[in-house]
């Protein structure tokens, strides 16, 4: 197993080179000083100025370095038994799942009893972590934790609980602010409690990892060599597991999220010669504890007066993106997620029938939503002047959720077969996302920007995202595997950038918060039009590329031999997807994970060759979008659930379900 | 510590009685045009001078946080403040719709339900008090209610006697803030509601710092120690264990404003406010000074 002897086996004899650790300490001792000479001077007299001072240096500033400095050892200890245990040197808190999930519960607590302190408030945080990374594994279990699988699961679970605090968050207005704060990580601190709950729990977390240093050696084996030697392999995992998610999910409960740093922190201590387990037990901690500390000396030190100049997890969130595009060469896929396309269950005789009945059904679809709804004395069906009076308040928002629905599904099927992958979506590949970080330029640059400039900025974030991922992706000709992890890279990266303008809690927050949760309560003709134009010109084409959607996903070796240009069909195609995507994300969000149902359920209906699919992606992925919009204004009428959100809990299962599957 | 100085009911009733009772009388006489609205401080400047509101948003979230005026039982709830629900609207049968720049975008869809009149209170780089002004008086034109000018020229007044009263106070600055968690806090700079009429009432805001017309980005606690002359204004809402949490430790009893007993928490008051919020905070700081012994 190639992604086993990258881990344990050196590639070199191990002689730890000092120097990188050197650097790293002379790093942090620097910045400290720094911010010791540098940090702002109290005025006032001189007398109560000292004693404010000290207040501060000892009540602030020290409980705040020491904080750093545990929580980085915690999540770096964390990290590292996460990737030894399951043997996937990208596994961590934020990877995993386990910091969106600790935060969700931790959202939930406050939402249902405002004195969520103490005890009870970690006991959230434990059982949120646990659960999100208990669905990651479950999903990933069968593929023995493929590390693929298990980076794809634990992103689409971050997404789905991240969306789900956002809902909580703007269903509750004012109270939002401490979860903008506490989701960004920030290391704040006015006492010594946060060091002195924490200290201890770090202190039992490494005896643990010592006394399981031998299984831990053994698990580096693969599984019949551990099982050989006399372990019992899930006990000894399922202990690491728990104590890897225990630990991050009181440094969540205590600071917040603090992103990737379990992922830097063994990747550092790599670099730096950690070798063999006990080295890297030792080596990830210390590194984690120096990256975190340096990360957030530099907020404080670079931010105007006694402000920061960023929450500390928000700036080191923006290590994953880059991380995770350094570590790709060092993952392999057992290549059960990246297998060759589902095989189609059963074969439709005549599919040109079944896309009829399709186009009937979604005819039904749309004209049962544009009638039926509650009314004034409860529920009704329109007609006359009241259908006339509602018309103009449900068609627009009908048409965009079912013109974005069709455009995702047509993008996640160029997804699928440019990648020749069938979990490829334009939520996996980190286009939607990416589109995010666009709209947080623009927001940047208009301040209140107008509907056609926030979707260019999502345009060109998202026409980014893709093609920094082909050009990173694109040395191994856009090898499938390469290319999801390189979105999942891209994702983290630009949920970074968004994050950081969410904790800033101002109209630009509430403008990102509401485009993540993806409502189509705002649209109005220029949605609508956008919608069904952008649908026609964008799909169009694509029914003249037939020939390239059918021989892509057999693989470049075999599309060249046919005479394909592989690279340039495939730029175009991935251009078009991108640009489908940019444009139902500016609708209904990125989180609807539409463009992953629609062609799969094309596909499970039995449709074969690629127009058909197509089609019936296109027309799936409207039925679906137009239905959950209008369940969306119905399940808490008057108030509206965004319908991306509520798509997601539809798509999110799916996709579980579907990773979760024997293949 | 001692306990802040709470909330009593006097203050409470005080604040509210010369807005409420002019309101009233208003409300009974003139049945005048239905409005509906999606800003909270159109919303609390309808009601205050006596407008037949029959629609608004968050209805549950504001009656917590803005407290006062008090919305009547009968007007619609829209929903969130950023998705409102226009169905609803619709059935609401207003005839008329006031909206504010935050939420322009809906104007285009609004205005098939009622006309629909645009007026900013918060705007970059203007007086969110002046606007206020304005907009209550145009309001008060448009639906023909004597109450705005009443209300508009009452707390002119009403300020200007703070002014004489807080000049025989201590003349120290003032730090108006929210608690968002344990450790970070929100504070209102010279160009939000709050600090306008610190401004106005003779007050110096004691945080000189950026700031974003509104209030600004989240800023650790520690910061408290560098206004060590401030009287510092808690304004709820607030998290409670945030509250507890902060108010135990041992940083905030070492502070010399909470040693010399300048704390005052106040009740809560709509930050994105109008004239009302700016009136309730007002009544809040003379109550509060006043029990503190300060002017």
């Amino acid at each position: 197993m190639p992604g086993t002897a990258d881990l344990s086996m050196p590639l070199r004899a191990p002689s730890p080179s000092l120097l990188p650790a050197a650097l790293l300490g002379i790093a942090c001792i620097l910045a400290f000083s720094l911010l010791l000479l540098l940090r702002p001077q109290v005025p006032g007299d001189t007398e109560t100025a000292a004693a404010l001072d000290r207040i501060l240096l000892w009540s602030s500033l020290a409980p705040r370095a020491a904080i750093a400095l545990i929580s980085g050892a915690a999540l770096g200890l964390a990290g590292a038994l996460l990737q030894r245990v399951l043997r996937n040197p990208i596994a961590d808190a934020s990877t995993l799942g386990i910091a969106s999930g600790a935060e969700l519960a931790l959202t939930l607590g406050l939402s249902l009893s405002p004195l969520l302190v103490g005890a009870s408030r970690e006991l959230a945080a434990f059982a949120g972590g646990l659960a999100a990374v208990a669905i990651v594994l479950a999903l990933s279990w069968r593929r023995g934790f493929d590390p693929v699988t298990v980076a794809i699961s634990g992103m689409i679970v971050s997404l789905i609980a991240a969306s789900l605090s956002v809902t909580l968050v703007l269903a509750r207005g004012e109270y939002a602010m401490s979860i903008h704060i506490w989701g960004a990580g920030a290391l704040n601190q006015q006492d010594w409690s946060g060091v002195i709950s924490l200290a201890p729990r770090l202190a039992a977390g490494i005896a643990a990892a010592f006394l399981l240093l031998r299984p831990l050696n053994v698990l580096a084996l693969d599984d019949s060599s551990a099982k050989s030697l006399g372990v019992a392999l899930h006990a000894a995992r399922f202990a690491i597991l728990i104590l890897a998610v225990w630990l991050s999910a009181s440094v969540t409960a205590t600071v917040g999220i603090i992103g990737f740093l379990g992922l830097a922190a063994p990747a550092i201590a790599r670099l730096c010669g950690a070798r063999s387990t006990g080295q890297m037990m030792i080596a990830a901690p210390l590194t984690g504890a120096a990256v975190l500390f340096l990360a957030d000396c530099l907020t404080q030190v670079l931010g105007p007066g006694f402000s920061d100049l960023a929450p500390t997890g928000a700036a080191t969130a923006l290590l994953g993106g880059p991380l995770l595009l350094l570590l790709l060469p060092r993952v392999h896929g057992f290549s059960a997620v990246t297998a060759r396309p589902d095989a189609v269950l059963r074969h439709l005789r005549k599919p040109g029938t079944a896309l009829i009945v399709l186009a009937i059904l979604l005819a039904a679809i749309f004209a049962a939503v544009l009638t039926i709804g509650p009314a004034e004395g409860g529920w009704s069906i329109a007609t006359g002047t009241l259908f006339s009076d509602l018309l103009p308040f449900r068609l627009p928002r009908v048409v965009a959720a079912g013109g974005a629905g069709a455009m995702l599904g047509a993008a996640g099927f160029l997804m699928q077969r440019i990648t020749g992958n069938p979990i490829a979506s334009p939520e996996v590949l980190g286009v939607s996302t990416g589109g995010g970080a666009g709209l947080t330029v623009a927001l940047f640059l208009f301040g209140f920007p107008s509907p056609a400039v926030m979707l260019s900025g999502m345009a060109l974030g998202a026409l980014a995202a893709l093609l920094v991922m082909i050009a990173i992706a694109g040395r191994s000709g856009l090898s499938a595997e390469r290319l999801l992890l390189a979105g999942i890279a891209i994702s983290a990266f630009s949920m970074a950038i968004v994050s950081m303008v969410l904790a800033q809690g101002d109209m630009r927050s509430y403008i990102l918060l509401t485009w993540m949760s993806g409502s189509t309560n705002r649209a109005g003709g220029f949605e609508a039009w956008t919608a069904v134009i952008s649908l026609a010109v964008l799909t169009a084409p694509l029914f003249l590329m037939t020939r390239w959607l059918a021989i892509l996903p057999l693989g470049a070796g075999l599309s060249r031999s046919i005479g394909l240009q592989v690279l340039p069909s495939r730029l175009i195609l991935a251009v078009l997807a991108a640009l489908m995507t940019a444009i139902s994300s500016f609708l209904v969000g990125p989180l609807s994970l539409t463009g992953l149902i629609a062609p799969h359920l094309a596909r499970l209906i039995g449709f074969q060759r690629p127009h058909h699919q197509l089609l019936g992606a296109i027309l799936i992925g409207a039925g679906v979008l137009i239905a959950a919009d209008w369940l969306s204004r119905v399940v808490i009428y008057p108030y509206q659930v965004p319908v991306g959100l509520f798509a997601a809990l539809i798509g999110g299962p799916y996709l579980l379900w579907l990773l979760g599957r024997r293949s | 510590m001692k306990e802040p100085h709470p909330l009593t009911r006097r203050t409470m009733l005080s604040g509210a009685a010369a807005l409420l009772a002019t309101a009233g009388r208003v409300h009974s006489q003139v049945p005048g045009t239905r409005v509906a609205t999606l800003d909270w401080a159109l919303l609390e400047t309808l009601l205050a001078i006596g407008a037949d509101v029959v629609a608004a948003t968050e209805l549950r979230q504001f009656r917590q946080v803005a407290v006062e005026p008090e919305v009547p039982e009968d007007v619609a709830d829209l929903g969130l403040r950023g998705t409102p629900n226009f169905e609803v609207l619709r059935f609401a049968r207003p005839d008329l719709i006031f909206n504010s720049n935050f939420y322009a975008w809906a104007d285009p869809l609004m205005s098939r339900i009622a006309p629909v009149e645009n007026h900013a209170i918060y705007r970059p780089g203007e007086s969110p008090h002046a606007l206020a002004e304005q907009a209550t008086l145009a309001i008060g034109e448009r639906l023909q209610l004597p109450a705005a000018r009443r209300m508009v020229d009452e707390l002119a007044a009403r300020l200007d006697r703070y002014r004489s009263l807080f000049a025989k106070g201590d003349g120290r600055p003032v730090l108006p803030i929210n608690l968002g968690d344990a450790r970070h806090y929100r504070v209102f700079g010279s160009d939000s509601m709050f600090g306008e009429v610190l401004q106005r009432t003779g007050l110096k805001n004691a945080w000189t710092g950026a700031t974003s017309y509104s209030a600004t980005a989240p800023v650790g606690i520690e910061t408290l120690a560098s206004m060590p002359d401030a009287w510092i204004v808690l304004i709820p809402p607030h998290p409670e264990d945030a509250f507890r949490a902060l108010t135990g430790s041992a940083f905030w009893k070492a502070l010399p404003a909470v040693r010399e007993n300048r704390v005052l928490t106040i009740g809560s008051v709509n930050p994105y406010g109008a004239l009302p919020a700016a009136s309730r905070f007002a009544d809040f700081l003379a109550e509060g000074f006043s029990h503190a012994g300060n002017g």
